[in-house]
């Protein structure tokens, strides 16, 4: 039988074969097209055409009302140097990516540490993970007044020093910066906690307790057990708070929008306010494309490192 | 080393140190924790007393003073309606939500079908198209959706709100999806092909029901994203007909508002309505929701 059946396969019966085959994956294929198209078209004409659109846009000298320019070459890209306000804001973006980084880390890896094996767990994740429901602008619309001249904060600090304290947190430059960075952590620290939590619980307990019954103490244990194994996780909760420390947007529009100099608060800032204030539509698009050269390229980085790392621990 | 495992006190020491490590360690922890919380949960605090508060009061009153009766609430509520048309407003980003979230998720588990289950030649290269759509601030988009939207007839209106919105929620649904219905069994589909069953039946009844879980998850992220968003309705739809809650919140609040600071905090109580209920009653998928934007 099986003799026989090899025999009678010759070259032309297996092209045939073949053939049959291409042409059923290309009816699939072409069934596949329909149902991919909706998406595709939606991203292609929403969001990848605005994205080409806009690289092109910062090579002109286009503002509101004059209508599609000629070409500028590099000219909106040597005034971003040209003026102080970029220089800024580029300085400001810098503190806030490093603040997004490190301190809700710190503080939600602090607390997911308190939090692991105590009674009540859930209730309290639920609490720390609260401020993440509401809206950026919600939540700004409460910490404005929270940081009012006569608001939370410095009514706290009167009542403890029982002496008047009106401090302008939002008005002033030095301190506006950390004031918003404080809310933001405020809002960020539980979801990074929780998925803290959620790479802590996938750690196996046999080696911390094989370690603790050899006499470690639980500095040893965390250093050498525990950070290696959740590094993994560290670094995407990392690559989501970058990402949001350089884009920022709703927060600052509405805690500092009292604060004259607001158009320096960060680029993502920078940008809104040139293009949709000023109306300097090409010259907002460049300080666009120069931010989202950052957020990839730094966020790539980041993506190689954790991937790395993940291949480490398998 | 020796060990008698007869001997009872040895037994009885093992039983009493596995205890030990089995007791929840350090219950002392739970005090700095209640402080911490309570800390944390301040602005909570104020918002539960402002609401409560007449204008008056809240100017003579410490912000942290409890309220003399719950009654100005209700006049509150009303100011903040009335004043920046709160309901014209919810209405339209509930619609944005609703509609926008479920077209985006369905659009995206349509697009997953189509590179896991049906041999699309070049699945790879469709797959990182659109999941190009993640990478890029949203900043880069708004001049030229701008610019557009004017030319079309877009700007200002309701269909031009969904359809950004819905564009962006594709990407991300897409990518979770695309792994999950991978790791649904290819000889559920394979079956019901035999049996004549059409593409779209195959995906209709075989692969949703089957991915409801994430589906649903994917759907909630989705509504508080659109809901919650600010940047994109501010530039492209600020007419009172058409703009969203949280343009009509921003509204409120600010330099040249005369608005006390009592309307405004019950306003943002309003506008998290939704979202709030929503995590409350659905805890479990929005966890799910977080696992799955973890992978």
């Amino acid at each position: 039988m099986i003799t026989t059946a090899s025999t009678t396969l010759s070259p032309e019966i297996l092209k045939d074969a073949r053939r049959r085959e291409r042409r059923v994956a290309w009816r699939q294929t072409r069934t596949a097209w329909l149902f991919i198209a909706p998406a595709v078209f939606m991203v292609g004409s929403f969001l990848l055409a605005p994205v080409i659109f806009n690289v092109i846009l910062s090579f002109t000298r286009w503002q509101k009302f004059t209508g599609l320019d000629k070409f500028a070459g590099f000219a909106n890209y040597q005034r971003l140097f040209a003026v102080p306000y970029f220089s800024e804001a580029l300085a400001n973006t810098a503190i806030w990516v490093v603040g997004a980084m490190v301190l809700p880390l710190a503080f939600g890896l602090g607390l997911a540490l308190l939090l692991r094996n105590i009674p009540l767990q859930e209730t309290f994740k639920s609490l720390f993970f609260l401020p993440k429901v509401l809206a950026p602008t919600a939540v700004g619309a409460i910490w404005y007044y929270v940081y009012a001249p006569r608001g939370v904060i410095n009514s706290a600090v009167s009542g403890v020093t029982g002496s008047p304290y009106d401090m302008g947190w939002l008005y002033s430059a030095a301190t506006v910066t950390p004031s918003v960075i404080v809310t933001f952590v405020w809002q960020t620290v539980g979801i990074t906690m929780v998925l803290l939590l959620l790479g802590l619980a996938a750690i196996p307990r046999d080696p911390i307790e094989a370690a603790r019954v050899d006499g470690a103490s639980s500095g040893q244990i965390f250093r050498h057990i525990i950070w290696p194994l959740l590094l993994p996780t560290v670094l995407v909760v990392t690559i989501l708070n970058v990402a949001a420390g350089f884009t920022t947007f709703d927060l600052l529009w509405v805690m500092a929008s009292d604060f004259p100099g607001k158009r320096t608060l960060s680029l993502a800032v920078y940008m809104y306010y040139e293009s949709f204030s000023n109306g300097a539509w090409a010259y907002g698009s460049a300080v666009a494309v120069v931010l989202g050269v950052m957020v990839i390229a730094v966020t790539a980085a980041l993506a190689v490192i954790q991937s790395r790392v993940e291949k480490n621990i398998r | 080393m020796a060990v008698d495992i007869t001997d009872q006190s040895f037994i009885n020491g093992l039983i009493e140190q596995e205890r030990r490590a089995q007791r929840p360690r350090g219950r002392w922890m739970v005090v700095p924790i209640v402080i911490l919380t309570i800390a944390y949960l301040t602005p909570f605090y104020y918002l539960l007393v402002t609401i409560f508060k007449t204008s008056e009061e809240y100017a003579k009153k410490g912000v942290l003073e409890l309220p003399a009766s719950l009654a100005p609430f209700t006049d509150n509520v009303i100011q903040a309606w009335t004043i920046a048309n709160l309901g014209q407003a919810a209405l339209n980003s509930l619609s944005y939500a609703v509609v926008g979230g479920a077209i985006a998720v369905a659009f995206a588990a349509s697009a997953a079908f189509g590179m896991t289950r049906l041999n699309l030649i070049g699945a790879n290269g469709w797959f990182m198209l659109i999941f190009t759509g993640t990478l890029f601030p949203f900043q880069m988009y708004l001049v030229p959706l701008l610019f557009g939207y004017q030319r079309l007839g877009l700007i200002n209106s309701w269909l031009g709100m969904l359809l950004v919105y819905v564009a962006i929620c594709i990407p991300f649904p897409l990518l979770v999806l695309r792994n999950s219905f991978s790791s649904i069994t290819r000889e559920v589909d394979e079956a019901a092909r035999i049996e004549g069953a059409s593409e779209w039946r195959v995906f209709v009844s075989m692969i949703i029901p089957n991915a409801k879980g994430p589906l649903i998850a994917l759907f909630l992220l989705q509504f508080t994203f659109i809901w919650n968003d600010l940047l994109f309705s501010s530039i492209l739809a600020n007419g009172i007909g058409v703009r969203s809650i949280m343009v009509a919140l921003q509204s409120l609040q600010g330099t040249y508002s005369t608005i006390g600071p009592n309307v405004v905090i019950t306003a943002t109580l309003i506008s998290s309505i939704p979202t709030v209920l929503l995590f409350v009653m659905l805890r479990k998928y929005f966890m799910g929701g977080l696992q799955l934007g973890s992978k």
